[in-house]
């Protein structure tokens, strides 16, 4: 008796934990259902008339504020930005465990970069690219997310490497395989779980990356992170709160969607990144 | 064979370092040179050498060491809840994520949205005209505060902070404790350990290196907060609300100063040094231990 009280006690933490964590979204998402009028009129909790207007309004704004435009930017810098980060660390994690490269010194140096503010290195990357004409591309700002990513799939890689059986690879050596032939046919496919994790992960962390993609980008190349808070100024006098509200629901369904859809795999890569780090 | 796999291992890692040579060494090197230059837009590419001028500068203002201590106490008072509020729910809800592990999902959904638009729906919560926030408490008390005056905004922007980053500690924390075995717990239990007495006999000091990792974590990445309070405050609230890396952020493209911004910049490198130097120290004596 006493048990199932306390059982149903915890449930109900549960769920107000849940409730108050994610207040945010929930409130969000709310008010991008009400019409402006009800907005004003009925800031609770309960919609007395839902609607979708907000959300087909934000695409009559398109000629100025182009949603499709802010989430294509993302979109494209974020994958290669984590695509981009697993090239450079998967070759070099192999190389750092199994030949005992760099290990002394790439690896700590890796691994402590997470730990520095990275706006120190902002403002010289800015005036860098602004020589090399990187300043607002998609190039740019994907090259900044693949350094804000690197120490982390670092880890994940070497970590998981590391726990590889070697008799694979050192029966494929003997049969005359090279380094290269090994890390693409062999060490590559056993690694396919951690790699498509920590490639998940990355992509959430390009995505709501915020301080780069304000500094590097003006009009052409800016992401969702950043022009979301373009539509609180889009309408001239006040601000239309459900479309600016439909704008962030649009902006954050992606990594919240693949946060529902892969908890287990991201929960894992946090724990090995926090852990091993 | 040897001499085979080092020049392999060499080549292996070469895209990497050529990729943080040029988008971390180089502007390291850029940094350290014109936080010694007296350089404007007009001589970026001919900075000419000056000695302390610019760190002089930005160690007697006023306002650099105001956000140098706005940051060190968000990040520390920020953590320090993080890591006991994720504690006790982790503890407190393992029976029930022990059973049924998808119900970590939910618990972790707040850190999937990007820092950047939270900040942007607290600017819709917290409005005084629109927000749930406000209606409720005028509802139920008669009365709000001004959530992001002078007062209350350092208050507010912590509670955001640790409302979206408590579930970061859950989730290491809970996995460590769900990771202390059972047998473990079991024989302390047959020698009358039991309760509050286990958990701090046992069950702590066996968490204590998650403790320690989730903890640092947690604060080096409140201690460089930026994106929520610049979507939600901006520079506001009288620079209450200034944290190291916004005001490196204005001093660069508000002020147009380049040199006070990297002076600050290498000034900010410095202290995270000494503060990882002092984290490996610690973790150092613990695994010694």
């Amino acid at each position: 008796m006493i048990k199932a009280v306390s059982n149903i006690v915890r449930w109900l933490v549960y769920g107000l934990v849940v409730l108050v964590l994610n207040f945010p979204v929930i409130a969000t998402l709310i008010t991008s259902l009400k019409s402006d009028g009800e907005i004003t009129t009925n800031p609770s909790l309960w919609i007395v008339d839902p609607t979708l207007a907000n959300y087909t309004a934000i695409f009559e704004m398109a000629d100025r504020f182009d949603i499709m435009h802010f989430l294509w930017n993302s979109l494209v810098a974020s994958v290669i930005g984590a695509a981009l980060s697993i090239m450079l660390a998967f070759p070099a994690a192999y190389a750092m465990v199994r030949f005992g490269t760099a290990r002394g010194w790439l690896l700590p140096l890796v691994v402590n970069l997470r730990a520095i503010p990275l706006i120190i290195f902002a403002i010289p990357i800015y005036l860098m690219y602004q020589q090399v004409n990187l300043l607002d591309t998609q190039l740019g700002l994907a090259l900044i997310l693949c350094l804000v990513n690197v120490p982390l799939v670092l880890v994940l890689l070497a970590t998981s490497i590391a726990d590889l059986p070697l008799e694979v690879e050192e029966s494929a050596r003997v049969d005359g395989a090279n380094t290269y032939w090994l890390l693409l046919y062999i060490v590559a496919p056993m690694s396919l779980n951690v790699i498509a994790a920590s490639t998940v992960l990355a992509f959430i962390y390009s995505w709501n990356e915020f301080l780069f993609g304000l500094m590097l980008t003006t009009s052409e190349a800016t992401p969702i992170s950043v022009g979301a808070s373009f539509f609180f100024a889009a309408s001239g006098g006040g601000v239309r709160w459900g479309v600016a509200a439909a704008v962030m629901m649009l902006a954050t369904l992606p990594p919240l969607l693949l946060g529902l859809f892969m908890y287990r795999q991201i929960g894992k890569s946090m724990t090995a990144g926090a852990v091993k780090g | 064979m040897q001499h085979k796999t080092r020049k392999d291992g060499r080549i292996l890692i070469s895209p990497l370092v050529l990729f943080l040579a040029a988008l971390l060494g180089f502007p390291l090197l850029v940094d350290l040179i014109y936080s010694l230059s007296d350089v404007g837009f007009e001589n970026i590419t001919a900075p000419k050498l000056s000695g302390f001028g610019n760190y002089a500068k930005a160690i007697s203002d006023p306002e650099f060491w105001q956000a140098m201590w706005f940051s060190l106490r968000f990040g520390l008072i920020a953590a320090v809840l993080e890591v006991t509020l994720g504690l006790a729910l982790a503890i407190y809800l393992s029976p029930l994520l022990n059973k049924r592990p998808w119900l970590i999902a939910f618990l972790m959904l707040p850190m999937m949205v990007a820092p950047a638009l939270v900040g942007l729906m607290y600017r819709l919560i917290l409005h005084e005209f629109v927000g749930p926030v406000p209606y409720y408490l005028l509802e139920w008390f008669n009365d709000f505060p001004a959530f992001l005056n002078h007062a209350n905004a350092f208050k507010t922007l912590v509670t955001i902070e640790v409302l979206q980053w408590t579930p970061f500690a859950l989730l290491i924390l809970y996995t460590a404790y769900a990771s202390i075995p059972q047998d473990i717990l079991e024989a302390a239990s047959l020698d009358g350990a039991q309760g509050w007495r286990r958990f701090l006999a046992i069950e702590l000091p066996m968490i204590a290196p998650a403790l320690g990792v989730t903890f640092f974590i947690r604060f080096i990445d409140s201690f460089r907060v930026f994106d929520n309070i610049y979507t939600l405050v901006g520079s506001g609230a009288g620079g209450a609300t200034t944290s190291m890396s916004i005001y490196i952020y204005q001093a660069f493209f508000k002020v147009g100063n380049i040199g006070l911004a990297v002076a600050a910049s290498m000034l900010l490198l410095l202290a995270s040094f000494l503060v990882l130097l002092l984290i490996n120290k610690l973790t150092q004596r613990e695994t010694v231990a």
